[in-house]
């Protein structure tokens, strides 16, 4: 690698400034003259049919400027990724507690609050679905009597879809590949279940929107991580010609793929217009927890197995509690069903992943999208049939991981990192095989694996040079706390020669910013760092074309250096030079670059993946055999930045990753009575804190050097949370030789395990 | 402290200034630091005195403003992440947070120093136990915590280097 001044160097993040003075600015931070303050009414009813709804006493309250109810909807639609199920408050029936029946606008949320209390809604409650089973149930009524419009995405080879193929189940999603005869050449074929829960996302920042709907314009400070296909929905719900729709995104306050599509904005919008006044609908936490989860699931993986612990056939079949909206569950069953193969070759592999539609808060995108969920199930059975053949789990999964730079399946992209490398680093960093074993203590590993970058997402982006050499980048990758802006800002000023401080950031709104898919599934530095690479050239070169005119000679031989151009060793300052060619007034260089991963129909997902983000994790647990605690005594946790742009950045999208894994794995998640969430909000639900941390942490930033990213680099920021459930599961049994197949693995799941085996 | 018309008019020094305001009994802290003085580096997660995103100091003891009554904090002394900074040069903890990277998405960041400037103000050289039971008390979703640790324990050193 040629020395790079910029990329892997020290420094701060650049928005670091900002974020330790207070200076950063939220959604939440932001008001408008004459604003009004929004609140909600939601459901008590899991599933009932809205009878009746009289809002006339809350519309005569002094001080409310508007109310919403589902007869103000006229001519409005309803909102979804792949399925437009979910309208801006209920038509017909509420289908989870939490679900929205109408909203308020006043002059302050106090206001909002007592209004909401004066609207009477008569409802007829329904059998309700709370479970995945209950769901499947044969008796369960429908969520959905008629099923929403929508659509299923084209698919390449093995890859498919339908629509509703069963009662209470929006979207199928199936990969195959291979000849099913293959399960049997297997000496072994093992079926087991496992169970996935559910988390919050937790975002400290929490939905909230400020809208002003005036002159026919719709502007919207959103906390959305996608301006640009929130902009596309907004104009199908509302009707409205998308160059009167304006989404601006400043700083969010995190979101762990919560902050997608609709969440605050339609209600802030349609109260904005009815008002005629700013609304800034702001939820609070335990909103939150009604408005977005991860999936909970159901997994029974069936693995077919030679007696060397070859792996040759499987078939995983996945249910994925969709809630009561199908929000992004189609996508996320599309990348669970997709990666159940986990980072193995296979002979034959046939996976299903079914989205189940029940009565509690709708699950949506989360850290790992799929593959938290797959992953759990994969690599917790991959060291179970090890452990069954007697086969040491690690030398088992090192004879069946796909090599650096075989595809993971026919007509997709081949793997770009050296698996066996980042599983050596892990293993040799716990101690893995070293060492007396101690009762009561066990080290288990495990392998996350995902695709990343998203599928057939483009970005286009823009970087001016200013006529002093200003650089600015304008782009939509938003900055949701994973330090994209840093990770830019360095590309563009490795590409210009110049330093950090010379390149600035501009604020994203979807009037002024060049277009972009949105800031997720890892695409910032694969697919919006080419494209701001590629701007940075295209500007570059405008540079030195002019400076070559304006030094009569060609530019092949000129390169710039702190806006400087060098020819035959000798600087020339370019800012005289500008103004003498732009009399005297300045100019300013635009470079633009686009980028896409190529459409391809022989690719199952029809783009080949931009890249495979995976994840190694080694722990060493302490298990006690009279009360069933775990004791996290060491985690690693190891992620391949392919080249870490910033250090401290890869290191902490690993690492926070891995502890909130820590909290799935052995205590945090959403508990459901019946279909009410019991544990809602912060005083409830429990968190990651401080001292939950491992008495050991250590997070290992590899850089292979093979990403597709600019400089070699390679996304981060998902793989940190996939090993860490399997690990932990793998170290109990390799601790007490009992297994756990669901989580969160708690003391009482432990000890009773350990009872059932004495 | 009196109340007029259902409002109680308080006095307190805020980042240094005397501040004085006629606030209702109902309001809370954060809703006035927001609200009333602009300073919205104080920021509200939880609304519940869990999370910690609204920590400031009121006589240097952090509290959560969010659940905290601004008549509460009457003849007190208040610092919000906005005051820490003096004449332009940052607190050690600012800059240790900056140069480790010790934030994210920076939501928890305001809360997250100066529950740690309590801390150094009354143990100056705590060890790494101390400062994660301590630090538990706010929470950060981003990070995993560690570079948060690692940055108070940089803060603290550089602190006795100074001679503070």
């Amino acid at each position: 690698m040629r020395d790079l001044a910029s990329i892997g160097a020290a420094g701060p993040r650049v928005d670091a400034d900002l974020k330790i003075t207070g200076a950063a600015r939220y959604t939440t931070d932001f008001t408008l003259p004459r604003m009004l303050h929004a609140k909600v009414l939601r459901s008590p009813h899991a599933h009932a049919r809205i009878t009746s709804i009289d809002t006339a006493r809350a519309r005569a309250l002094p001080g409310v400027g508007a109310v919403i109810a589902r007869d103000d909807l006229k001519g409005l639609s309803s909102y979804g990724y792949f399925i437009k199920d979910q309208p801006i408050v209920a038509l017909d029936k509420v289908r989870y507690i939490g679900d929205m029946v109408a909203a308020v606008a006043a002059e302050s949320e106090e206001i909002a609050v007592r209004a909401l209390r004066l609207i009477e809604v008569r409802y007829e409650p329904l059998a309700t679905v709370a479970t995945i089973e209950q769901a499947l149930d044969p008796s369960a009524p429908a969520l959905f009597e008629t099923p929403a419009s929508g659509i299923v995405p084209a698919y390449g080879p093995g890859a498919s879809a339908v629509r509703d193929p069963a009662k209470n189940i929006c979207y199928r999603f199936e990969y195959t590949t291979g000849d099913s005869a293959n399960f049997a050449d297997a000496d072994h074929v093992f079926e087991d279940e496992f169970r996935f829960s559910r988390m919050q996302h937790y975002h400290l920042e929490p939905f909230v929107a400020l809208a002003r709907v005036e002159g026919g314009m719709i502007e919207v400070w959103s906390c959305c991580q996608n301006p640009f296909p929130l902009r596309k929905e907004l104009a199908r719900v509302f009707n409205h010609s998308e160059q009167n729709i304006r989404v601006h995104v400043p700083f969010i306050g995190a979101g762990y793929g919560a902050k997608n599509n609709c969440k605050a904005e339609p209600i802030a919008i349609l109260l904005a217009k009815l008002a005629g006044r700013p609304v800034r609908f702001c939820m609070t936490q335990e909103e939150n927890f009604l408005t977005q989860s991860q999936h909970a699931a159901i997994l029974r993986f069936k693995t077919g197995v030679s007696s060397e612990g070859r792996l040759i056939a499987r078939q995983s079949r996945i249910w994925l509690d969709a809630g009561a909206y199908s929000d992004a569950s189609p996508l996320v069953a599309e990348k669970a069903g997709y990666r159940s193969n986990g980072p193995y070759r296979w002979q034959y592999v046939d996976n299903r992943c079914d989205c189940v539609m029940t009565n509690t808060t709708p699950a949506g995108p989360f850290r790992g999208f799929g593959n938290t969920q797959a992953g759990w199930a994969s690599e917790s059975q991959i060291d179970m049939i090890a452990r069954r053949l007697g086969l040491d789990p690690v030398e088992m999964r090192k004879r069946n991981l796909l090599k650096l730079g075989e595809p993971y399946v026919p007509g997709e992209s081949s793997i770009d990192s050296d698996m066996i490398e980042g599983l050596d680093l892990v293993c040799r960093e716990i101690g893995y095989g070293r060492g007396e074993r101690r009762r009561g203590h066990g080290i288990g590993v495990a392998i996350g694996f995902k695709d990343s970058g998203g599928v057939n997402k483009p970005a286009q982006a823009q970087v001016k040079a200013t006529t002093t050499g200003g650089i600015i980048l304008n782009c939509g990758a938003i900055e949701i706390g994973q330090g994209i802006q840093t990770a830019l800002t360095r590309v563009a000023a490795e590409i210009f020669a110049a330093p950090v401080s010379r390149v600035s950031y501009s604020p994203v709104d979807t009037d002024n910013t060049p277009f972009d898919q949105g800031t997720n599934a890892g695409s910032g530095i694969v697919v919006m760092g080419k494209a701001i690479e590629m701007a940075s050239r295209d500007c570059v070169r405008q540079v030195l074309d002019f400076a070559a005119g304006a030094l009569k000679c060609r530019p092949q031989g000129l390169r710039l250096e702190d806006w400087s151009v060098i020819k035959d060793n000798q600087a020339h300052s370019l800012a005289p030079l500008i103004m003498r060619e732009y009399g005297g007034t300045g100019f300013e260089f635009v470079g633009r670059g686009y980028f896409k991963a190529p459409t391809d129909h022989n690719a199952p997902l029809e783009a080949k993946c931009m890249s495979w983000e995976i994840g190694w994790g080694a722990v060493e647990v302490e298990v006690d055999e009279e009360t069933g605690r775990v004791v996290l005594k060491k985690l690693v946790v190891s992620g391949d930045a392919g080249r870490a742009i910033h250090k401290d950045v890869c290191r902490g999208q690993d690492e926070g990753a891995a502890i909130m894994a820590v909290g799935q794995a052995l205590f945090e998640t959403m508990v459901y009575d019946g279909a009410e969430l019991v544990n809602i909000a912060a005083a409830k639900y429990r968190v990651p804190l401080a001292n939950d941390l491992p008495e050991i942490l250590r997070t290992i930033t590899q850089e292979q050097g093979h990403g597709p990213g600019p400089f070699g680099s390679k996304p981060t920021g998902e793989s940190g949370i996939l090993p860490v459930m399997p690990a932990i599961a793998n170290a109990i049994e390799d601790a007490v030789g009992v297994r756990i197949t669901s989580l969160p693995i708690t003391p009482e799941k432990v000890l009773a395990a350990l009872k059932a085996k004495q | 402290m009196r109340m007029v018309d259902g409002m109680i008019a308080i006095r307190f020094k805020l980042n240094g200034d005397d501040r004085s305001i006629s606030v209702a009994p109902n309001t809370n802290l954060a809703d006035i630091l927001r609200d009333e003085f602009g300073l919205t580096g104080t920021k509200i997660g939880c609304d519940q005195g869990v999370c910690g995103a609204c920590t400031v100091l009121a006589d240097g003891v952090p509290i959560a403003s969010c659940t905290t009554f601004a008549w509460q904090c009457d003849g007190r002394v208040l610092l919000s992440i906005e005051g820490l900074a003096q004449d332009g040069k940052l607190d050690p903890l600012q800059e240790a947070f900056k140069t480790h990277s010790a934030f994210q998405c920076g939501y928890c960041t305001p809360g997250m120093i100066l529950l740690a400037k309590a801390l150094l103000d009354s143990n100056p050289a705590p060890d790494r136990h101390v400062i994660k039971d301590w630090m538990q008390s706010n929470i950060c979703r981003c990070t995993g915590y560690q570079v948060i640790v690692e940055a108070i324990e940089h803060a603290a050193r550089r602190r006795h280097e100074a001679g503070r």
